[in-house]
């Protein structure tokens, strides 16, 4: 655990300026095993200390990869003498940042340290099941990760906090391949927020999923290819995830905006149908903890939800607090950073669309020529909210019922437009927490949501 | 660099000491200087120093990495432990083989010393340049660095590289607007060895700027065809060359076995016009990686000549896990030859089709099959360029566009790195709404 070196340092925050000091510890695990053999098997950490500080509308930061008090003294100084070149050579003079109130909030997780022996082992008995029970597929991959980070934050303003935020998952990805000889693969993330140790106790407990992989995989073998064109679908509460996160998301976080998005014209508009609300949770989300709660962010903000589209209409932006001064907002905890080396930004959380009220069966029955389409490999989004999301897994569905199953495909269309068809939302929320947003730096970050109806562009052959 | 090289002796030392028959490690120290705009005015000026231990040990053939950024000996010391025993944790694989000794080299590449108040004027009158000559573009973001640092390579076998190495760096993401209208977000990226010229003269950051303010009332596409697509260098990046290297050519897809050209090294994978090539001692590269992740010096090497498979992309290891030969580099500095034809006299041939300079796409899939969005995009009519698309997506399949090369540019974008051309590609599904 990081001791506490900076608090002393509060002696030496300018008077004049706004000031964040941060003590940072990120660690990351990762065994790899490619049809059995150990190709990865690494283990990092890293500490630092870095210092930001805002002066007249514009920063200063600096980094420095030792967690010392003389680290500490030498970024403080670094960081404040580039806030007054920027300052002197492009300052705005922009009145200071709104204060917020002194408050301490202590670490809401634990932190231990497995053995790499428990990262390798897992993986290996999970591998060689995969491997005596479907020797028929091409080639199989496991992996098993955590990546974690505690942070210690001095603010000049704000909330001082200890962040501890650990994250783990077990990868497993499956190639076959059709009789053609083309190969088709599927991949599925196990866990979620808290150490390896917790999350994966017993391998047994995921070979029911995994077989259901592989039965996915054997119809995906003989899928088909979508038929181009727009479509009525089903978007299953992954693909939902994604949408909310890629598409409307970033269109939404306020630097964004002032780059020019899409919702930069569209605040207090509607933007969707009546059935669809969405919002970026910090913590908590219909009672249950959310996948990766954020507590307090980088800049000392205590973080509060952000209501984002409430029945249908654009409500809000994701800020930090030079953008919720800017925009007359406020800031809701939302500027997080990677690295110690890496200033805060603003990011999204926990993003989801909230459930209605449809049972996905009955979705599924209305539909007489479309798609269920369930898992997304990897999405992107414009600024002008127009969206591609690669489609991994998905059906057919024919007069009311699932068909065959589909080829790797993709989805097309511009999220404020595509929203407004949504008429029917189910009553379940799914979350996604596996993988990395990536803006400037990368960063862990929740998204779920109901399945929806809606229509969509599908790429075909 | 002679405490890097002396941290490195000691590393080794301490991993015989503990037990491993083979060690290596590369150990660096580095300093960035860095400037950000956002949203079209100056945001904010970052420095830092960074240091990096990463080190990798052998045990009975079972292999373990870490990484840290502590050089205090205690440090050094729990990081060997926990290399070593990450490797007992593993099970052995003979494959992993690393450069034998003696090799002891020394390099300067790039800018390794920075003129910050030379870095700043170059952005800020980048930023001015673009806000006069482009007035409709906003520039999203802007990130301008100097990056500079020495790393020592040192391995239990008697190989020692020691670089010293920097770059300045332009990475632009912007896009146009007209009151409400809007453009795609676009990126343009440079790495430059010196400032010596305005940046905006540099690689194709003006002409990129002038294409995406012509986007601001794209059309949609009606209907579905078949027909030509001509990709600028990033999108033939994204679709085309990636694909060949992660899908077909290099350690993972080989080892695995789902590379659908394992069996064809010698044969005509493409049109005789393309040649692909990894060329780290160019003239055009800022900063060549010198040598592999597992000791051996790197060379220039051909991927593809005159259309036909010549290598794969293979490390060692991936080499004695496939029967294959270990490749000159691990796949950096990409290059692809230049064509005859200007852009202007490639898009001149087609009776219809599309220009596409940015492409968002799902994953393509192992057989090289891919579909999505044509970003910042224009229509291609009768020779000429038209009008700006939008929801405009393309779908084909990278193995089959090889063989359907329609022309490749003279017009190559040098960046730092590599050299890409466009590339007009026939029978491309194109669809609208």
């Amino acid at each position: 655990m990081l001791q506490d070196i900076l608090s002393a340092k509060k002696a030496l925050f300018a008077a004049d300026v706004h000031t964040e000091l941060r003590g940072q510890k990120s660690r990351n695990r990762r065994v790899v095993l490619l049809n059995g053999d150990i190709i990865g098997n690494v283990r990092s950490d890293v500490s630092g200390i870095s210092a930001r500080v805002y002066r007249s509308g514009v920063y200063g930061f600096s980094s420095m990869a030792e967690y010392t008090s003389e680290a500490a003294e030498t970024v403080l100084k670094a960081a404040t003498e580039n806030a007054a070149f920027m300052d002197r050579h492009a300052g705005i003079g922009k009145s200071p940042l709104p204060s917020l109130p002194a408050k301490k909030i202590p670490p809401k997780a634990e932190l231990h340290d497995p053995e790499q022996k428990i990262y390798v082992d897992f993986a290996r008995e999970v591998d060689a099941y995969i491997a005596e029970h479907y020797p028929k597929l091409a080639s199989r991959r496991v992996v098993s990760t955590e990546d974690s980070m505690e942070k210690l934050l001095v603010v000049s303003d704000g909330a001082d906090a200890h962040i501890i935020a650990p994250r783990s998952y077990l990868y497993v990805m499956m190639t076959a391949q059709t009789d053609a000889g083309a190969p088709v693969e599927l991949f599925k993330a196990f866990g979620g927020r808290g150490t390896f140790d917790l999350n994966f106790a017993d391998p047994s407990a995921l070979y029911p999923e995994i077989d259901a992989l592989y039965e996915r995989l054997m119809q995906k073998r003989e899928g088909i290819y979508a038929d181009a064109g727009e479509k009525t679908v089903i978007l299953g509460g992954m693909m939902t995830g994604m949408l909310s996160h890629e598409a409307v998301g970033h269109t939404v976080e306020a630097d964004l905006v002032l780059g020019g998005s899409v919702a930069a014209h569209n605040l207090n508009k509607r933007v969707a149908s009546d059935l669809v609300t969405l919002t970026d949770f910090a913590h908590t989300a219909f009672g249950e903890t959310c996948p990766l709660p954020v507590y307090v962010d980088d800049e000392g903000t205590e973080a509060t939800d952000a209501a984002l589209i409430r029945d249908g209409i654009l409500t809000g932006y994701m800020n930090s607090r030079e953008s919720a001064q800017h925009f007359g907002m406020q800031p809701g905890g939302n500027a997080r950073a990677w690295a110690f080396s890496d200033e805060p930004l603003i990011r999204m959380r926990n993003t989801a669309v909230h459930p209605g009220k449809d049972r996905l069966e009955d979705m599924i029955a209305s539909i007489d020529d479309g798609y269920y389409l369930i898992d997304s490999g990897n999405g992107q989004a414009d600024t002008t909210g127009e969206f591609m999301f690669g489609v991994t897994m998905g059906y057919e569905i024919r007069k009311g019922k699932l068909g065959r199953a589909l080829l790797d495909t993709t989805i097309s269309g511009v999220a404020f437009e595509m929203l407004k068809t949504v008429d029917m939302v189910s009553d379940k929320l799914e979350w996604s927490s596996s993988g990395f947003c990536g803006k400037k730096q990368p960063m862990p970050v929740g998204m779920g949501g109901p399945a929806l109806r809606c229509k969509v562009k599908i790429g075909g052959r | 660099m002679e405490r890097l090289n002396e941290l490195a002796r000691d590393i080794l030392a301490e991993a015989k000491a503990q037990g491993a028959d083979y060690a290596q490690c590369s150990v660096s120290e580095s300093e960035k200087k860095e400037f950000n705009v956002d949203g079209g005015r100056f945001s904010l000026m970052r420095t830092l120093y960074n240091r990096n231990v990463v080190i990798t040990v052998l045990k009975e053939q079972r292999k373990g990495t870490v990484q840290i950024n502590q050089f205090e000996s205690e440090a050094i010391r729990d990081a060997v432990r926990d290399a070593i025993a990450a490797a007992e944790s593993g099970k052995p694989d003979p494959a992993w083989e690393y450069a034998e000794g003696p090799v002891e080299q020394e390099f300067t590449d790039g800018a390794p010393d920075c003129d910050t108040d030379k870095l700043f004027e170059r952005t800020k009158e980048l930023l001015e340049t673009i806000r006069l000559r482009h007035p409709k573009i906003l520039m999203e973001q802007m990130i301008t660095e100097h990056d500079a640092g020495y790393e020592v390579f040192m391995t239990s076998r008697g190989v020692t590289y020691r670089t010293r190495s920097g770059a300045y760096s332009f990475s632009l993401m912007y896009s146009g607007h007209e009151g409400e209208k809007s453009t795609s977000f676009y990126g343009s990226d440079i790495k430059l060895k010196d400032l010596d010229k305005p940046v905006i003269e540099c690689g194709f950051i003006e002409r990129d700027l002038a294409m995406v303010e012509k986007q601001i009332d794209p059309k949609t596409l009606e209907g579905k065809f078949t027909g030509p697509v001509v990709l600028a260098p990033y999108a033939l990046a994204e679709i085309v060359l990636w694909t060949i290297i992660g899908n077909f050519v290099s350690d993972s897809c080989l080892i695995d076995g789902t590379s659908i050209w394992k069996d064809k090294l010698g044969e005509q994978v493409a049109d005789p016009a393309f040649s692909m090539s990894f060329e780290p001692y160019n003239e055009d590269v800022v900063v060549r990686s010198r040598h592999t992740g597992e000791g051996y010096p790197t060379e220039d090497f051909d991927l593809i000549r005159d259309g036909k498979l010549v290598s794969f992309v293979l490390s060692q290891y991936g080499a004695n896990k496939t029967g294959g030969k270990r490749s000159g580099n691990t796949g950096s500095n990409m290059r692809i030859k230049a064509g005859e034809k200007t852009l202007e006299e490639l898009i001149s041939g087609i009776e219809k089709g599309i220009l596409v300079m940015r492409f968002s796409g799902g994953q393509p899939a192992p057989s090289g099959e891919f579909s999505g969005v044509a970003k910042n995009s224009f229509l291609i009519e009768n020779g000429k360029i038209t009008e700006a698309l939008s929801e405009t997506m393309i779908s084909g399949c990278v193995p089959d566009m090889l063989k359907n090369i329609r022309g490749i540019s003279s017009d190559v974008l040098t960046d730092g790195d590599g050299s890409l051309p466009y590339i007009a590609f026939n029978g491309l599904t194109i669809s609208g709404k």
